[in-house]
């Protein structure tokens, strides 16, 4: 086969492409993680996202209302989160699994409910770009939200080491007792960055319909949450390094399509599998030596002794 | 009240006269469960002066300075800033007052710096942090109050010393009036002791007005100017003017007996030391590499038969690395690590418990107890080697064991089922102490190896886990004595090696101390000066 398809303008253009869901949601995940809680009802906000931002964008035809309505739908799952993980110091990984059940189902029953059962899909318009030949071309011509997303990493980024918020994020994250004792909030910093979160972690849902499939299915997500969560331990929780880290799985990802066309006799399933044997890879290297926020996972709770 | 009629007639010194006091609590109260942490507490500080407040762990003196502060809400009570009554409901209104507290482990933000630690929270105008600009503020604050810190290093690489003249810095960025330092002393070195008493003494000349808890006396007796004393929850003598009390008076009000506080005072003497005592524990040039650990290179340490050493060191000199190397949860790069005279350098933990080495874990609720098991299972884990050769768990036996130990040490429980964690923090450490005694009762020449046993514990458990660790001594065992507290090593140990960067560089015979000379090797300065 002619090996020169792994840097191909073709392939390269899709890795940016197919690593911006991740990355979204990625970002959203490192917000909130910095601010001290883990996100772990990723996946199912994912699917979320998806089957809201999909029926919002089907019935009002318009992609913007869907990626708004999978936000304001992430964010309510958010503040569930919050409330629990935050007012009441529940278990974050025991709510956030117990939410991304319920969100999963929850997609798949709203789908249900408006759209039932049909023997062709409901489609959308899915975001398009100019497209072209040369190298250029191709990474100019890029659907819309392949920028936005990166414009947004550089934004967090700024927000999380350059301004007066992203301190306090950090220092919650970190020892909220010695922010708490320094005046800040840190139960509100806590509830926005959850619920800023959410809301990105349901757009980048909202993204696979609108730029992947044009239509919803249940499970579509395929892990994309997951995978997403590992990329925060894999960029360090450092928002340039988590893009790097998506690129790197949106590459994997786009050769598996290119590989399919390429190498009739490879079964299509093992190249399915790549980018999960991928993952496994990554995260034996990623995991050694992370050190996250030290307070991720750690209620806050002022009165406690000792 | 009766906690206040001891010295009413006394009153507050004359310089602290007509005006209101600064700070005044009256009738603070709070519960934690069954537990009444404040009793109706009256609690004045005046302006202008370092006001003491003493007692042991458990008298109330932080669940104080935390309703003070507004970290805990109290269930009753008032409290009046220059005579005006106010609600503190968290520590930001504690320092719109002017209140700012300095917590006993300080609390900064490990990752960052230390001028982002200052800033945090009064990050002062903008969209963005100005960098240049604020790094320039803390470091003119720093020297204006004569506080040497460089204001780019990262809080994680400081020492315990550097890092509470952060949090100081901190609370004078916050144009702080009333400064609350909690237990500051523990874990300094003499010298980094003076330079902060140094620091408070200059503030206060400025103006400032410094509340410093601690269970120390020497400290109390030395820069305090009116003490306050607790115990259980009260005031048991409020504002005394430090030139009219001693020692003996303030123990008698920290421990409320009369007949026993002489005793408590007065150390112990060691149990004599055979000039040809054999060899129980040898260290031989020991070297210990684990990644993000702090690296031991090249220690020798010898512990006789019925000796005590201490191992003195800043707080992360690798005391818990060497430690866990001679028990075995480590492994070694190189050298040797004998047992009465037995190679055990490979050997697993199992092995080396076997052979007579029993430890004092360090962080007794995490690495010392089954916390939600009872007292009896807590107590024969690793005893079961001994008390049940045949491999049978035979709980008759097992409780016959932990009640002997309950009734010998006096631990406050129910009954041998309570749950291990539900036990205040003396009595587990009385059960650990008892285990690690009784492994030891097993064997002719045991080694014990005790990291940290007296850690928070008050002034009777200390008393008795340093008689325990003698009787360890005096039955031939030997004992290493792993504490950051050099008055806890000067008081109990033979000899004393003192610990820097994973190295050991001297060892220091008693019972003379000298307690600076000490120091200088804590701080690495004897390496400065070398070199």
């Amino acid at each position: 086969m002619d090996w020169s398809v792994l840097l191909s303008a073709d392939v390269l253009g899709q890795m940016l492409f197919f690593a911006t869901p991740l990355l979204l949601a990625a970002l959203g995940e490192v917000i909130t993680e910095r601010s001290g809680v883990l996100n772990v009802a990723i996946e199912g906000l994912m699917a979320l996202g998806a089957s809201v931002g999909f029926l919002a964008a089907y019935l009002a035809a318009s992609n913007g209302v869907g990626i708004g309505a999978a936000m304001a739908a992430g964010g309510l799952i958010g503040l569930l989160l919050a409330y629990g993980t935050i007012s009441l110091q529940v278990s974050q990984l025991t709510l956030g699994l117990a939410l991304h059940v319920l969100c999963v189902g929850l997609a798949s029953l709203l789908y249900r409910l408006v759209v039932g059962l049909q023997f062709v899909p409901p489609q959308i318009q899915t975001f398009r770009g100019k497209g072209g030949d040369t190298l250029w071309q191709v990474l100019t011509g890029l659907p819309g939200p392949v920028y936005a997303v990166l414009l947004l990493a550089v934004v967090v980024h700024v927000i999380i080491f350059h301004t007066p918020v992203g301190l306090r994020l950090r220092a919650c994250g970190e020892n909220p007792r010695a922010a708490d004792l320094l005046g800040v909030n840190v139960f509100r910093i806590r509830y926005l960055a959850t619920v800023v979160g959410s809301m990105l972690i349901a757009a980048a849902g909202a993204l696979l319909p609108m730029m992947l499939t044009a239509t919803y299915s249940d499970r579509m997500i395929g892990g994309r949450g997951w995978i997403a969560l590992m990329l925060v331990i894999l960029g360090r929780w450092l928002p340039f390094r988590i893009v790097l880290g998506g690129w790197l799985f949106g590459y994997v990802e786009a050769l598996q399509y290119r590989l399919g066309l390429q190498l009739v006799t490879v079964p299509p399933q093992f190249l399915l599998m790549l980018p999960y044997v991928f993952v496994i890879l990554v995260a034996i290297r990623a995991y050694g030596g992370a050190a996250g926020p030290q307070a991720l996972m750690r209620p806050y709770d002022r009165e406690a002794r000792g | 009240m009766p906690s206040l009629t001891e010295t009413s007639g006394r009153g507050a010194g004359p310089s602290f006269g007509a005006e209101p006091p600064f700070v005044h609590a009256q009738g603070i109260s709070k519960r934690f469960g069954a537990i009444q942490a404040l009793d109706g507490v009256n609690f004045e500080v005046a302006r202008g002066e370092i006001h003491v407040v003493l007692g042991e762990n458990g008298a109330g003196k932080t669940s104080l300075m935390s309703v003070l502060t507004g970290l805990y809400q109290a269930d009753a009570g008032e409290i009046l800033v220059d005579g005006r009554p106010v609600r503190i409901t968290s520590p930001a209104d504690a320092l719109r007052l002017g209140i700012a507290m300095v917590p006993q482990h300080v609390e900064l933000v490990n990752n960052l710096t230390v001028w982002e630690n200052v800033i945090l929270g009064r990050e002062q105008g903008g969209l963005f942090l100005r960098r240049d600009h604020q790094r320039q503020q803390v470091a003119e604050l720093a020297q204006r109050y004569d506080l040497p810190i460089d204001p780019d290093a990262v809080v994680a690489s400081l020492a315990a010393g550097q890092k509470q003249k952060v949090e100081i810095l901190k609370m004078l960025h916050r144009q702080a009036r009333l400064l609350i330092l909690d237990e500051p002393t523990t874990y300094l070195t003499p010298q980094e002791v003076d330079s902060l008493f140094g620091t408070l003494t200059s503030l206060v000349q400025r103006g400032m007005t410094v509340i410093l808890v601690t269970h120390k006396l020497r400290d109390a007796l030395r820069i305090g100017n009116r003490l306050t004393v607790m115990r259980g929850g009260r005031v048991v003598a409020a504002g005394v003017p430090a030139s009219e009390t001693d020692e003996l008076q303030l123990v008698r009000w920290l421990i409320g007996g009369q007949d026993e506080t002489g005793q408590l005072l007065e150390a112990e003497p060691l149990p004599p030391l055979g000039s040809e005592a054999a060899p129980v524990l040898q260290v031989e040039n020991l070297s210990v590499q684990v990644p993000g650990r702090v690296a031991l290179r090249d220690i020798s340490l010898t512990v006789r038969a019925g000796e005590i050493v201490g191992l003195a060191g800043v707080a992360g000199s690798g005391q818990r690395e060497l430690a866990e190397a001679l028990v075995g949860l480590l492994p070694t790069a190189g050298g040797r690590v004998l047992l009465n005279g037995t190679d055990i350098t490979a050997w697993p933990v199992a092995h080396r418990l076997d052979a007579g080495l029993a430890c004092i874990p360090e962080d007794r609720l995490r690495e010392g107890i089954l916390p939600s098991m009872p007292i009896v299972e807590t107590f024969v884990l690793g005893l079961h080697r001994y008390l049940f050769p045949d491999g049978r768990y035979r709980i008759g036996k097992a409780l016959e064991a932990a009640n002997r130990v309950i009734d010998e040490y006096k631990v406050k429980t129910p009954h041998a089922w309570f749950p291990t964690a539900a036990l205040s923090g003396g009595n587990v450490q009385k059960v650990i102490v008892g285990r690690a005694v009784q492994m030891c009762s097993y064997h002719r020449h045991p080694a014990l190896v005790a990291m940290n046993p007296t850690r928070g514990l008050d002034v009777r458990t200390v008393r008795d886990v340093h008689h325990r660790l003698r009787q360890v001594a005096s039955q031939g065992g030997a004992v290493l004595l792993v504490s950051e507290d050099l008055d806890e090593l000067m008081g109990n140990c033979h000899r004393i090696a003192v610990i820097y960067q994973g190295r050991v560089d001297a060892v220091f015979d008693g019972p003379d101390y000298d307690r600076y000379q000490i120091g200088e090797y804590m701080l690495g300065r004897h390496e400065r000066e070398a070199g």
